[in-house]
């Protein structure tokens, strides 16, 4: 048996259980998997009156989805310069956050009760920070769309009951080639109310990542450009480097 | 109505100047009612709408007193399953030095979680704003202010703001301006917004927050809520609602509102006895009109209710003038209230808007009107019951009857017996405040008597200076008793008031000074905030070295005070080093062993409790209390009580170590200092300023300052008090004029008279003037003598029921000294306009009068 021919039985089962929507988002969070991830990111945030305001970060990212340890740390403009938050996911239940004030040399416990609000001014909110654990949501298969040319399953996603979320249900388009996650969209009582586009799709080590997230928000008629560069993974780090004493070690 | 129109209508317009005069009793009482209420209420209202505009959509507040508690608190908040969004807050008030502008309440919150709890509508969307909420967090000089005081200050998006902070003068930027409206309007719209983090720094408060807001989670009730944080922090905080911060303010308020509130009531009071005289003069000049109405068959109810008609419109009349008239004294007697608030609490207060309760204006109208017609009911009675025959004869109700006079002697002596026997039994304080009930109705009672004998003693002196004027001005006295008997009534009231309200001054400035001398004797006093009773900037603990090692220093006192419930009231403590406080002032004990309190009161075994508490809250040597503290609840037993002037609703010594462990707090609001010998108490003072003054917010005060803040500040407490005491006086003085005038009406024949047989014009106008130093004088020698008697029961009502701070009994000599010439001063420019009526007026016209 040719390659091709071993191949068929493969593709067809695959493309069967691929059928399942859940499953295809287990196997698009499977796929993007690392033991660390390392990217400085550089954010525009374009606010309905055009006005553009630029920030950049490191991002340093421990463990898997869903028990993932990460910091961001910010390096520019100078007057946000040193400011970092760690997040602490768990599959269970929401992250811990907490941020390093530098000018005051504090760290502070980022309550998560309100995490509908913005993120720093940016148009993702806490929300869309987080790592969804697909146990809390209840998908469903709903068609077939292109994004950017690329064929895409669009699955809905609705939180199950006990699940808090700002939002009622939400989208995703996963592109059939790779597994990534080309769109999501979110809404709020039927209106969509923010939209992710990720673009600039690239394999870096044998992970398919996008490279350029833009988030807008509907209802402010805003939008967060997040460019990542010099992304890396499976670069050396430790669990040490991941807590709030780190945080404040590092200034 | 027809009787209205045709009768009173007609002698109102005749007698218009006197009609003016009765009702200006009942619209100065009524005006000082409103103004008092409505500075109240405004000030009052300003702080609710304050607490409930920052307090946003928070269901329910924890607080620990005063003194605050550890961060982790709020993780154990957010732990309570109950519990949807818990944000903590500090609050404080900051001098930002921009004229006029007053003090800016600073909310200092945590931007990252608040919104949940608070709208913050700025202008023109976040971008503009916090259009970096990353660097309002990252900057701790970010401010957020309001549209108005942008507004008022020129100042917007990058301008700057410099207050002193803990850390010496800083730089404030605003980076965000709220939109008019909610939040924004709370503190009159002087309102700034801090990260909570940097606020901590900038008040020196470590790491502890004010208090924690709650939301509740969806289908949890208020009490639900409640119980659930009151069952996870235990009985050291208190989990109200928002709402529960007014009361506690409104309960500081109390004692000032309730003599506030009595003593507008007392300026009404002597308005009745002005009515009272006017309506009587009426029926007496109205005899005969009556007597014709009876004839021609009006029944006494038709009379009575003709005389009750004219009172309530009268009282209408003057309610609503009085109403108007208190609307304009609300405005400024708002900002002395908000100040005094202010200064003896150390509430920061900005009251903006004047509000006034609808329904209290109709309150104040119908108790003007009621007052009116209770005033009016005796002249009104009267009137019913005259004769036909007897309205014909003139002249002779003016006489007090001989029977009328002792049944009044009696029902006075019968009173006075009953407040004798009320006083020794006054330990039921029932008793003792019906006993001074009594004391005033024997002392009104007598009045008449009183009035009538003292005119017969003044004819001597009165003859002796001027023959003729005196003789006339001494008989028009004593021959119509009726005409002059209320008008004394009035002013011997209204001097009791200011008698007693004088001899409380007296002794509280006195007591204070004593206390002040025994326990104020530090050379200097190191202050985070402006003034003493402001707890809003604390230093760190570590100071107290840094002041010892300053040369000429030989003695650093830290103290901490903050409220807490106790007994459900907002009492202080005072957290100090007791031993070394002891050491250095001279208390007077009221109960417990000196040793005992020297030696187990430093070594936290026990408190020390001020007299005030002891009294108030019924607080025994011995006794254990329990104080509410953020570890929990603190069990401590009374060793000693001590005269302390400190707090108005009480005090608490407890030792600082005590303090810092329970309270988790080592912040200190003041450092007592004493110099050593030789060294001057400016040269430290100018050492700690040229060494602490630019890394730290501090003011050094020297004992004086202190002296004569605390001084200035008890002034200010009693000098509403002065108002209405002037007020009384205002009105009694009216009374005096009301008098003169009916006098002169009534004797208008008489005068006519004397000018046809050759009196001169200076004599009848001495006479008048005699006649009105006279009634001064009664008035004076009668109030001067129940003063005495209302003194007595204002220093044992304050000292048991009200401060529950014992004064002595001290006559205050020195202010009869100044109402005697001021007294007779106004009664004698009372008399110029009616003596001028007198003179000026046509003699044939005066010989036709009857």
């Amino acid at each position: 048996m040719n390659k091709a021919a071993a191949a068929i039985p493969l593709v067809l089962w695959t493309a069967a259980w691929a059928q399942d929507p859940r499953a295809i988002v287990e196997e698009s969070q499977r796929r993007g998997r690392a033991n660390s991830q390392r990217y400085e990111g550089v954010l525009e945030v374009i606010g309905a009156n055009a006005k553009v305001t630029r920030k950049s970060w490191q991002s340093f990212r421990l463990g898997s989805f869903g028990e993932s340890k990460a910091i961001i740390r910010f390096t520019a403009p100078a007057d946000v310069k040193g400011m970092a938050l760690l997040v602490i996911n768990h599959p269970d239940r929401s992250s811990d956050q907490w941020m390093w004030t530098p000018a005051i040399g504090r760290d502070r416990r980022i309550a998560l009760q309100d995490r509908s609000t913005r993120f720093f001014g940016t148009d993702f909110s806490f929300e869309d920070l987080e790592e969804r654990d697909v146990n809390q949501y209840d998908y469903r298969l709903t068609g077939e769309e292109a994004i950017d040319g690329a064929p895409c399953w669009r699955i809905e996603a609705r939180p199950r009951h006990g699940k808090v979320s700002q939002y009622t249900l939400s989208r995703v388009w996963i592109r059939k080639a790779d597994y990534v996650a080309a769109q999501y969209e979110n809404l709020v009582k039927d209106q969509v109310a923010r939209r992710l586009h990720q673009t600039d799709i690239r394999n870096v080590q044998g992970i398919w990542t996008a490279q350029t997230l833009e988030m807008t928000d509907l209802r402010r008629n805003s939008r967060t450009i997040l460019r990542i560069e010099k992304l890396a993974y499976n670069v050396p780090m430790q669990d040490d480097d991941f807590t709030v004493q780190a945080l404040r070690r590092e200034q | 109505m027809i009787l209205l129109r045709l009768i009173s209508w007609p002698y109102v317009r005749k007698h218009l100047l006197r009609s003016v005069l009765t009702t200006a009793g009942i619209v100065l009482g009524v005006a000082l009612l409103v103004g008092m209420q409505g500075a109240n209420r405004s000030v009052l209202a300003a702080f609710y709408q304050t607490v409930d505009r920052i307090a946003g959509k928070a269901q329910l507040q924890v607080t620990a007193g005063e003194s605050g508690f550890a961060e982790d608190v709020l993780d154990r908040v957010q732990a309570v399953p109950q519990v949807r969004a818990a944000a903590p807050v500090i609050e404080a008030s900051v001098e930002t030095g921009m004229k006029g502008q007053g003090k800016l309440l600073i909310l200092a919150v945590d931007m990252t979680g608040d919104r949940s709890l608070r709208d913050y509508n700025f202008e023109n969307g976040d971008e503009d704003v916090i259009d970096d909420p990353l660097v309002f967090l990252a900057q701790p000089d970010s401010l957020i202010i309001t549209r108005e005081f942008a507004g008022r200050n020129g100042l917007g998006t990058g301008s700057r703001i410099a207050f002193a902070t803990m850390e010496g003068p800083r730089q404030f930027t605003v980076r965000g301006v709220l939109k008019a409206g909610g939040m924004a309007a709370a503190f009159g719209g002087n309102l700034g917004i801090m990260d909570i983090y940097a606020a901590q720094k900038v008040f020196g408060r470590g790491r502890h927050f004010d208090r924690i807001d709650i939301g509740l989670a969806d289908g949890v009730s208020l009490e639900q809520g409640q119980a659930a944080l009151e069952k996870a922090l235990g009985p050291g905080f208190n989990v109200e609602p928002p709402s529960g911060r007014g009361r506690q303010f409104e309960s500081l308020l109390g004692i000032y509102t309730t003599a506030m509130s009595i003593s507008s009531l007392f300026a009404l009071f002597v308005g009745v006895f002005i009515i009272y005289n006017s309506f009587a003069i009426a029926v007496t000049q109205r005899r005969s009109e009556i007597g014709i109405l009876r004839a021609l068959g009006a029944t006494r109810g038709q009379i009575r209710t003709l005389f009750l008609g004219e009172s309530a419109i009268a009282g209408l009349i003057g309610s609503a003038a009085g109403v108007a008239l208190g609307l304009a004294f609300t405005r400024s007697l708002t900002g002395f209230t908000g100040q005094l608030a202010e200064a003896v609490f150390g509430i920061p207060q900005n009251t903006r808007e004047i509000l006034v309760d609808p329904r209290f204006l109709l309150v104040a109208l119908v108790v003007g009107v009621v007052t009116s017609m209770i005033a009016a009911f005796i002249p009104a009675r009267s009137a019913s019951r005259v004769e036909p025959v007897q309205a014909l004869q003139k002249g002779k109700y003016q006489v007090l009857l001989a029977g009328e006079n002792r049944t009044r002697r009696r029902a006075a002596l019968l009173a006075l017996a009953l407040s004798l026997a009320c006083l020794a039994f006054s330990r039921y304080r029932p008793l003792f405040f019906l006993g001074y009930l009594l004391t005033v109705t024997a002392a009104l009672l007598l009045a008449p008597f009183l009035s009538l004998e003292l005119a017969r003693m003044l004819r001597g002196p009165l003859k002796w200076l001027r023959p003729i004027e005196g003789s006339l001005a001494a008989d028009s006295l004593i021959q119509a008793p009726r005409r002059t008997s209320a008008t004394v009534s009035a002013l011997m009231l209204s001097l009791a008031l200011a008698i007693a309200h004088g001899g409380v001054s007296l002794s509280s400035v006195r007591s204070l000074k004593e206390w002040m001398e025994g326990t104020l004797n530090p050379d200097l006093f190191v202050s985070a905030s402006e003034t003493l009773s402001a707890r809003e900037f604390r230093f760190p603990a570590a100071m107290e070295g840094e002041l010892e090692a300053i040369p000429g220093v030989a003695d650093v006192q830290p103290i901490r005070t903050a409220r807490v419930q106790l007994g459900g009231k907002p009492v202080m403590i005072v957290a100090a080093e007791l031993g070394k406080i002891y050491r250095r002032i001279h208390r007077t004990i009221i109960a417990g062993d000196a040793t005992a309190m020297d030696t187990l009161a430093p070594q936290g075994k026990g408190v020390v409790i001020a007299e005030n508490l002891s009294v108030l809250q019924k607080l025994r040597v011995g006794q254990v209390i329990e104080l509410p503290t953020p570890s929990g609840p603190l069990r401590m037993p009374i060793l000693g009580i001590v005269r302390d002037y400190s707090n108005q609703l009480g005090a608490v010594f407890l030792e600082r170590s005590v303090y810092v462990r329970y309270f988790q707090d080592d912040t200190v609001d003041l450092f007592r200092l004493y110099v050593t010998r030789g060294a001057t108490a400016e040269e430290v003072r100018r050492q700690i300023v040229d060494r602490l003054g630019s890394h730290r917010r501090l003011f050094v005060l020297s004992n004086r300052d202190v002296r004569d803040y605390v001084t200035q500040i008890a002034h200010q407490w009693l000098g509403l008090t002065y108002i209405q005491v002037f007020v009384a006086l205002i009105v009694a003085v009216l009374g005096i004029v009301n008098t003169l005038t009916v006098s002169i009406s009534d004797r208008r024949r008489e005068l006519g008279v004397l000018r046809a047989v050759g009196g001169l014009r200076a004599q009848i106008r001495g006479t008048i003037w005699m006649e009105a130093v006279a009634i001064g004088a009664i008035g004076l020698a009668l109030g001067t003598a129940t003063g005495a008697v209302f003194l007595y029961y204002e220093v044992q009502a304050i000292g048991k029921d009200i401060a529950g701070t014992p004064l002595a009994y001290e006559f205050p000599f020195g202010i009869v000294g100044m109402l005697v010439p001021v007294i007779l001063f106004a009664a004698l420019v009372s008399a110029v306009l009616p003596a001028e009526t007198a003179v000026r007026s046509s003699l044939v016209e005066a010989l036709e009068y009857e």
